[in-house]
């Protein structure tokens, strides 16, 4: 082989893995805020911070309702939504993890930024890797028992996650009221694993314990589906008839399924809780469809989430100066009511209410327990 | 005489027996017509997106996009319903040919891009089920769009003979899809391309058009699975399609529609629909527990695709 074809060969390899690494590092932050709707590819900076949200998708109202956050603290700031930057994950955590060292390394480690890893196991590289890059981080939902904020620094800002145990516990209680303390009561649960859905179960079985005329007749999961849940629901039906005397649902969408499933057997009058409190739930409970649903405020948790990696960055407040009860803390939960979801429809999603950013644990419902 | 008969024929049919036989010993309430109807409220869209796979499946192809296909379908109907007043009788009913000429050009197109692009159907069909999906997200801002109209409900909350009307729209497609498949040339063109696509073109078939055709065929499909999806459920999302594409080449397999083409058709879909649903439907009916029930549904799977398939024929697998 002649050395012009060595040479060749060689200078192509380079070029190509060249261009393969500024493909990773550059274009997948540039491009994705160019999709919806960034009009710089230059992220904005606030005190020579760039800012980013690392989540799953835009296809459910729950993550637009994070973002939505996310960007009303980057407008408090005076600047313009498309200054923060979308790094969208797609349920990957090679891509979460890749996708936030592209960004950190792109604003050479100036960078605040709130992210759902994905997975537990992912946050601890996540973290790990804007450590290391001199950025600051808060998590929410995913990561290990075993990792702590305090434990990586003042880059790791904090945690913030939802317990579902206790919410679901009370909207159990209310669904045990309204059936007259008796009866058989059917849980549709998410996908087994996952955390919330223990959570959820538990704390109807936390409230059953006090009811002792309250038999639990089945759990079944729908995998948080609005149709299996209708298909779990109707042939939950055919297994236990009228004994079924009320629904516990582990979140809203499988609630959609349960309340179709009884409309085809013409049963109207069944009641059933959810959780996560979508827009569509409680037109429901206040529709009388559906008894109750749990607000958990995502908006506000978009926004704290990215307002606390921030303000770390800028030097607003040190983290390790603060106790550990800031750094893991759980976030709001409303129980929605036919009592006061008219109100709490007006309050939180007809309009947003204006949070002060400042406040930065106001709404915290305590450091997160493990068991 | 008899020695001639095809058993493998008809096992399909038989393992849908041995199974509804077996669930109601263990709970004689799943032989009732109200447990009849709740399979088949939920076999109807099913039925729909497996019969559409089918065409597919007989001509040699395979098509993944109904994931995409029916969600964006679903999402259209009801904003196109909703825009046409959100009743059936202000003009609501026009949302129906809306979202079924749709599914038809969607199909058309993923059959154009596999056929005049010469991509293989699985890369083709499954990037057009992502974009379906894709484009349903963009619609609705990731959101739900609910339908509340009492009498295009009336599909699901009204009863004749102790079955909802969606039933009896499905068994209609059905018949249809029997009379595509049986007596007309589209019909007999997928079998000839999927058992020799070079002897049809050599025989004069016109292959490209037939392709284009039949996932346009599949397409329509896919659409009355999503209007049907909005009858029974009220509302349409992102994933309105969720689990559809493994489930519908489940059952139209297990149903005896060979993946290599010209084998099976229709009827062998509906039965495939039904031994899934039913699966479903028992194992909760019986009271197994739900961790255990993705891995009694894939060894069943397993077990029918091995009684109900004529294996010995096949000279290779892939």
């Amino acid at each position: 082989m002649s050395t012009f074809i060595k040479d060749f060969i060689e200078r192509e390899k380079l070029s190509r893995r060249n261009f393969m690494f500024a493909t990773a590092a550059g274009l997948t932050t540039a491009a994705m805020p160019g999709i919806l709707g960034s009009s710089s590819a230059l992220a904005g900076h606030h005190g020579g911070v760039a800012m980013a949200w690392s989540y799953r998708d835009r296809a459910s109202a729950y993550w637009n309702a994070i973002v939505s956050g996310g960007e009303a603290y980057v407008e408090s700031l005076g600047m313009k939504k498309s200054d923060m930057v979308n790094l969208i994950n797609e349920a990957s955590s090679e891509k979460s993890l890749a996708d936030i060292k592209a960004f950190l390394a792109k604003n050479n480690g100036k960078g605040a930024i709130a992210c759902d890893p994905n997975d537990s196991p992912n946050a601890r590289p996540v973290v790990e890797a804007v450590r290391d890059a001199g950025g600051y981080i808060s998590t929410i939902w995913n990561k290990t028992n075993d990792l702590h904020p305090w434990d990586i620094g003042d880059n790791y800002v904090a945690h913030l996650s939802w317990s579902g145990e206790k919410p679901s516990e009370d909207a159990a209680r209310l669904l045990i009221d309204k059936m007259g303390g008796k009866g058989g009561i059917v849980h549709i649960g998410g996908i087994p694993a996952n955390i919330p859905a223990i959570e959820r179960l538990d704390g109807l079985k936390n409230a059953l314990k006090d009811n002792p005329n309250v038999e639990l007749l089945d759990v079944q999961s729908a995998d948080w589906d609005t149709t299996k849940a209708a298909e779990v629901m109707s042939s939950l039906l055919t297994r236990y008839g009228d004994n079924i005397k009320g629904v516990h649902c582990a979140n809203d969408n499988m609630a959609y399924g349960v309340i179709e499933a009884l409309k085809a057997e013409g049963i109207s009058d069944m009641p059933i809780t959810a959780f996560d409190g979508n827009p569509e739930a409680v037109d429901l409970v206040m529709k009388g469809d559906l008894l109750a649903t749990v607000f958990t405020n995502p908006h506000w948790g978009g926004g704290i989430a990215l307002a606390l990696a921030h303000q770390a960055a800028i030097g607003a407040f040190k983290p390790s100066e603060e106790p550990n009860a800031h750094r893991e803390f759980y976030g709001p939960s409303i129980l929605v009511t036919p009592d006061d979801a008219a109100e709490f429809k007006k309050t939180y999603l007809d309009s947003t209410p204006t949070y002060d950013w400042n406040d930065r644990w106001g709404l915290s419902a305590g450091q997160i327990q493990y068991k | 005489m008899f020695r001639n008969l095809d058993i493998k024929a008809f096992m399909p049919v038989i393992v849908l027996i041995v199974l509804a036989v077996f669930f109601t010993i263990l709970n004689p309430n799943f032989m009732s017509v109200r447990n009849f109807a709740r399979i088949a409220i939920a076999a109807s869209p099913f039925l729909m997106v497996a019969i559409g796979v089918t065409f597919i499946i007989i001509m040699g192809s395979i098509d993944l996009s109904m994931e995409g296909s029916v969600a964006l379908s679903a999402v259209i109907f009801c904003f196109a319903f909703l825009f046409f007043g959100g009743t059936l009788g202000s003009g609501g009913w026009v949302a129906i040919i809306v979202a079924l000429g749709f599914g038809a050009a969607y199909g058309a197109l993923n059959g154009f891009i596999h056929a005049k692009l010469l991509i293989p159907s699985f890369m083709s069909s499954l990037a057009m089920g992502f974009v379906g999906v894709g484009a349903t997200v963009l619609l609705t801002g990731g959101g739900i769009v609910r339908i509340d109209d009492d009498i295009f409900r009336m599909l699901l909350t009204y009863r004749f003979q102790g079955f909802p009307l969606m039933v009896y729209v499905a068994i209609f497609f059905l018949v249809v899809g029997i009379f595509i498949q049986k007596k007309t040339i589209l019909g007999r063109n997928l079998y000839a391309i999927g058992g020799a696509e070079d002897l049809a073109r050599a025989s004069g078939v016109p292959v490209l058009k037939t392709r284009v055709l039949a996932f346009s065929l599949a397409g329509f499909y896919y659409a009355l699975a999503g209007v049907l999806q909005v009858a029974k459920l009220g509302q349409a999302e992102s994933v309105t399609g969720a689990n559809l594409m493994f489930l519908s080449i489940t059952a139209a397999v297990v149903g005896g529609v060979a993946l290599w083409g010209a084998i099976g058709g229709v009827v062998n879909a509906l039965i495939g629909v039904l031994i899934v649903t039913v699966i479903n439907n028992g194992m909760v009916v019986i009271g197994l527990p739900d961790y255990i029930q993705d891995g009694v549904l894939g060894l069943l799977v397993i077990a029918a695709v091995i009684l109900s398939t004529n294996r010995s024929a096949v000279k290779f697998v892939k």
